[in-house]
């Protein structure tokens, strides 16, 4: 394990030095900025768990007041779930398109991603609108208090992704794709799954089970 | 326009916070006063104001409260505040967590007061509305604001020096953290001048926290301090895992990172596991109190028990959080100051390893006598004393580490010492409430008070004092006066046991917490020992504000010119003290554990060939960033308005929160570069005095 | 730190480059799959298809499944060599959310059970 340069550390030749057992050295700025949002996802889903576990414990409170399965509608459940997945498939679409340098599928996606992601918002308003008119707003029961934050946390995610996606694309607009957006564009992504697996959690412990109950 | 914030939210007729107040204001005008009389003014701009010699620099700003002297803001603003070089933001923790020890200090000291003097027919000073402020002001000070500052200080601070790199993975993110922590310790602090602060004690349960019984802004002061400040350090634990697990130098594999390092990602995968639990829960609360939904309340299907058992999941992690890094620097004083390598480095880590995801299946102890059944009760109460397992296991290393080494009696070592003794004692007695049937007796008696103080003070307190003296002359150039820095530890050791062994008969006599008057006389004589043991660790205060000071004044004496003042194992003590912004100019190359020893010994950096200056090359380093301060002082705005009801200006203040973060994620232009040539001549420079 | 791209073994999840499972048809039978087991879910809630008392397990299984489905084709979770902590995180992260899920539902359970009703 002779060493051929003198200390040719911070190129980063490497030397077989334990490898696999993380002593190759400070990783590349992309594979830093990735697992550090990976880390911060993680926490983002243990942050869902306890409102999970929230809804879990309060599911049953509904204090005389209207119950999941008189408020679920499922077929427009359905329809979120399927906008919130081929918004994650155009995303990953996008995501190529960009990792391939073509901005004009890039926009293309982003835009498909967008407005799936509004469509899904838009059911989902639209669904709190109506209960909240039936009376079955948040503050009827503790079941409605934990359904409306589960949901809603999930809704004010997918905003705020929706936000950072207009913010990020008027970036490779100005700026176009080179490493820092694409870094940026990585993250995002990465965000976007995320938010449909905490989807898959919400649509089947809240609306599929709660409805089944 | 101002929401429910009225002249009467500052307290004209608490006598004591204003007091308080004006206390602070007459020591900032006696020094102005005694500066101008003694005509020190020309010295000063002409020595230190307008210096920039790092020694100077480091030292000025330790003494945070002459800052408003005018010249200064310029040197603060560009060399710190805005500043994302992890050394200069741990230190600006450990200051911030040192500052409000001060504060949550004379809560303890103004509770024992009361405690001893307000028996049988006595009233005491403190009437019991001020006294519940007090004792959870006590409390959230000095978990999120005293241990927890310290803790990440000192983490901060090490950690990328140890692993041989130049900074942590995300330095600007770094700076945000430290700013939201700052945030947080504002709002905590205007609580005391500024309404009132919450009187549910430091965990804010419910159904007392809600609405219909504390309507007024202190829970909410409560809330969004910790909100606002559990999100900095979210952050913090996403930063440093990613920085331990992706940036080490060349050839640090795991097993070759110091153990202080191993602990640090213990307790930060920790806060990026258990964070989110009490954001979560706070979230919960909070809309409760604000839009009315039913969470916790008392009626319409709400449940307090949920309350409690989320906060326990976040708060049970959170004591490791605290205590894991001191066991890491435990292990580092340890190992430097009996000359040999830590014993047993493997099982070390696999102790710090169990503890991490132990520390997440043993919660519900917190809770025992809420009503669970006997099975519930039983797996945590097992679970519980399981825990202490690998703990015992590091306190042999550490015995094993000093056992025929050639110790050297520093302040470090000693509270290492003080540490092994006073823990293992607090340990066993958690040990002992781990068992259900004992903890309904003593469940919120004055002898889980003295627990918990046991091992925080005797693990925590001890550990971040231990880290304080190992590292203050890496950070600024020489070390602590010895005297003063055992002089302080021996009043912090026999205060606390002046103080809490009474705590632990006085439980086990039926004493319970937070008891603003003492129904039973025969209990004064050990409240009086205890009230001797505060005043004893108020001197060991003294005595570290008289270390601190004794230091600055004679550190000619005691300078730090080759950067390794106990002859060190590691590799931070390879750097110049303190080191220069890019830590090392050629990143070390890493065989062995104790990578700096090792050199030492072998007489040769690994890799490099004897009397050849390394090849450098330009370093990117980091710029400055204002992000952090800017987002901290809008998250001020919006949690001051948010707490008195300004709708409008918290509005104002979360958007210009968001167009912060937005502006500073736009640029692409985050570094600069120091070219090799500048490299080389500091090098030479450095290393040619 | 030091800002040079370099080849490295080391994968995140979602990394594109040199990741040769990430191509269209990845992503394409990703979003199949998902599709199935979306409909699977709503199905198996909505008709007799499980044995009754069955269909919470079957619900959960499906959603794992559909998860696994997200990690694996959308994120190229386990998908290179040196993956080590990628996983490691998030079986870390599985296991908080675990016992945080769990725990609350058979803590609360058993407090309710044995508490004044309200």
């Amino acid at each position: 394990m002779t060493i051929a340069t003198i200390d040719t550390v911070s190129t980063g030749v490497r030397t077989g030095l334990a490898r696999g057992r993380g002593g190759g050295g400070p990783a590349p700025k992309r594979i830093v900025v990735a697992y550090g949002f990976w880390i911060f996802i993680l926490s983002d889903i243990v942050m869902f768990s306890g409102l999970f576990a929230a809804y879990a414990v309060l599911s049953g409170n509904t204090a005389g007041g209207p119950t999941g399965a008189e408020l679920f509608n499922l077929r427009n459940v359905f329809i979120e779930t399927m906008c919130l997945l081929f918004s994650s498939y155009t995303c990953g679409l996008g995501a190529l398109s960009a990792e391939r340098r073509q901005p004009g599928r890039f926009y293309l996606f982003a835009a498909l991603t967008f407005v799936l992601g509004a469509a899904f918002l838009f059911i989902e308003a639209s669904e709190f609108a109506g209960m909240v008119a039936k009376g079955a707003g948040p503050s009827r029961s503790g079941f409605l208090s934990g359904f409306f934050t589960l949901v809603g946390t999930h809704g004010v995610h997918v905003t705020s992704g929706l936000i950072w996606l207009i913010y990020l694309v008027a970036q490779v607009v100005v700026k176009g794709l080179r490493a820092a957006v694409l870094r940026r564009l990585l993250c995002w992504s990465l965000f976007w799954h995320a938010l449909d697996i905490v989807w898959v959690g919400v649509f089947t412990l809240v609306y599929l089970m709660g409805d089944f109950r | 326009m101002l929401g429910r914030l009225t002249w009467a939210a500052i307290p004209f007729d608490q006598p004591l916070p204003l007091y308080a107040m004006g206390g602070v204001g007459i020591v900032i005008l006696a020094v102005l006063a005694l500066v101008t009389v003694k005509g020190w003014w020309p010295y000063l701009w002409r020595e230190w104001i307008t210096s920039v010699d790092h020694k100077r620099i480091g030292v000025m700003y330790v003494i945070l409260g002459l800052v408003t002297v005018k010249g200064w803001w310029p040197y603060l603003w560009r060399e710190w505040i805005t500043s994302v070089d992890h050394k200069r933001i741990g230190v600006m923790y450990v200051i911030l967590g040192l500052v409000m020890l001060l504060r949550g200090y004379s809560d303890a000291i103004m509770m024992r007061t009361q405690q001893a003097i307000a028996v049988g027919n006595a009233q005491g000073y403190l009437p019991p509305d001020h006294y519940d402020q007090i004792f959870s002001a006590h409390g959230s000070i000095m978990i999120f604001f005293v241990a927890m500052p310290l803790v990440i200080g000192l983490m901060n601070f090490a950690v990328p020096l140890q692993l041989g790199v130049r900074d942590v993975a995300f330095p600007t993110l770094n700076s945000v953290s430290f700013w939201l922590t700052a945030t947080g310790a504002l709002l905590i602090n205007v609580s005391l001048v500024i309404g009132s602060f919450a009187r549910t004690g430091w965990m804010g349960y419910p159904p007392l926290s809600e609405l219909a019984f504390s309507p007024d802004e202190g829970v909410d002061y409560y809330l969004w301090s910790l909100q606002i400040s559990g999100i900095g350090t979210l952050l913090t634990g996403v930063n440093f895992v990613t920085t331990i697990l992706k940036l080490r130098a060349p050839g640090m594999t795991y097993m070759r990172m110091p153990v202080f390092c191993w602990t640090a990602l213990a307790s930060n995968l920790l806060i990026v596991a258990a964070f989110p639990i009490l954001t979560a829960t706070f979230v919960m609360l909070l809309l409760d109190r604000y839009l009315g939904f039913h969470f916790f309340t008392n009626d319409a299907g709400g449940n307090q028990m949920m309350y409690v058992n989320l906060f326990w999941a976040w708060g049970h992690p959170e004591v490791y959080i605290l205590i894991l890094p001191a066991f890491g620097v435990f292990s580092e004083v340890a190992a430097t100051f009996s000359g040999k390598g830590l014993f047993s480095y493997r099982s070390m880590v696999l102790a710090t390893l169990g503890i991490c995801i132990l520390s997440f299946m043993v919660w519900l102890h917190h809770f025992f006598t809420m009503g669970a059944g006997a099975d519930v009760n039983a797996f945590f109460g097992i679970m519980s004393a399981i825990i202490a397992v690998p703990t015992g296991a590091k306190v042999f290393n550490w015995l094993f580490t000093l056992y025929r080494g050639r110790i050297v009696f520093k302040t470090p070592v000693l509270f290492l010492v003080g540490f092994m003794v006073t823990f293992v004692i607090g340990g066993l007695t958690g040990v002992l409430l781990a068992v259900p049937p004992v903890d309904f007796v003593l469940h919120n008696s004055a002898f889980l008070v003295a627990h918990f103080h046991n091992v925080i003070i005797g693990g925590v307190v001890y550990g971040a004092l231990a880290g304080y003296n190992y590292w203050f002359p890496k950070a600024f150039g020489f070390t602590l006066d010895e005297w003063w820095g055992k002089a302080s530890f021996w009043c912090w050791l026999i205060g606390f046991y002046l103080a809490f062994t009474p705590l632990y008969v006085l439980g086990l006599m039926g004493m319970t917490r937070r008891l603003q008057h003492i129904p039973d006389p025969s209990w004064q004589p050990l409240l009086l020992v205890a009230e001797a043991g505060a005043i004893v660790i108020f001197c060991g205060i003294l005595c570290q504000i008289a270390q601190l000071y004794v230091s600055i004044r004679t550190r000619e004496q005691r300078l730090d010119l080759t950067g390794d003042p106990w002859n060190g194992r590691t590799l931070e003590w390879s750097t110049s003290s303190p080191p220069p912004a890019y830590n090392y100019a050629v990143l070390p190359r890493v065989e062995t554990i104790d990578a700096f020893w090792h050199k030492k010994r072998s007489g040769r950096a690994p890799g490099v060939p004897v009397g050849v200056e390394p090849a450098y090359e330009n370093i990117e380093m980091p710029r400055n960033s204002p992000a952090g301060f800017i987002t901290a002082f809008f998250a001020v705005v919006m949690g001051f308005a948010l707490i008195w009801h300004i709708w409008w200006m918290a509005i104002v203040g979360v958007l210009a929160a968001a167009v912060t973060v937005l502006a500073a994620g736009w640029s692409d232009e985050r570094e600069h570069e120091i070219s090799a040539a500048q490299i080389a001549q500091m090098e030479r420079a450095r290393l040619g005095a | 730190m030091d800002g040079s791209e370099r080849v490295f073994d080391d994968r995140t999840p979602g990394v594109e480059e040199h990741e040769p499972t990430a191509s269209v048809l990845s992503y394409t039978a990703g979003l199949a799959l998902a599709i199935l087991a979306t409909i699977l879910s709503f199905v198996v809630s909505q008709t007799h298809l499980l044995w009754p008392p069955g269909i919470p397990v079957g619900l959960i299984v499906l959603a794992f499944a559909q998860i696994g489905v997200h990690l694996v084709f959308f994120l190229h979770l386990g998908s290179a060599p040196d993956n080590t902590n990628n996983i490691l995180a998030l079986a870390f992260g599985v296991l908080i959310v675990f016992l945080v899920i769990t725990g609350s539902i058979w803590i609360i359970a058993n407090l309710n059970a044995n508490m004044m009703p309200m």
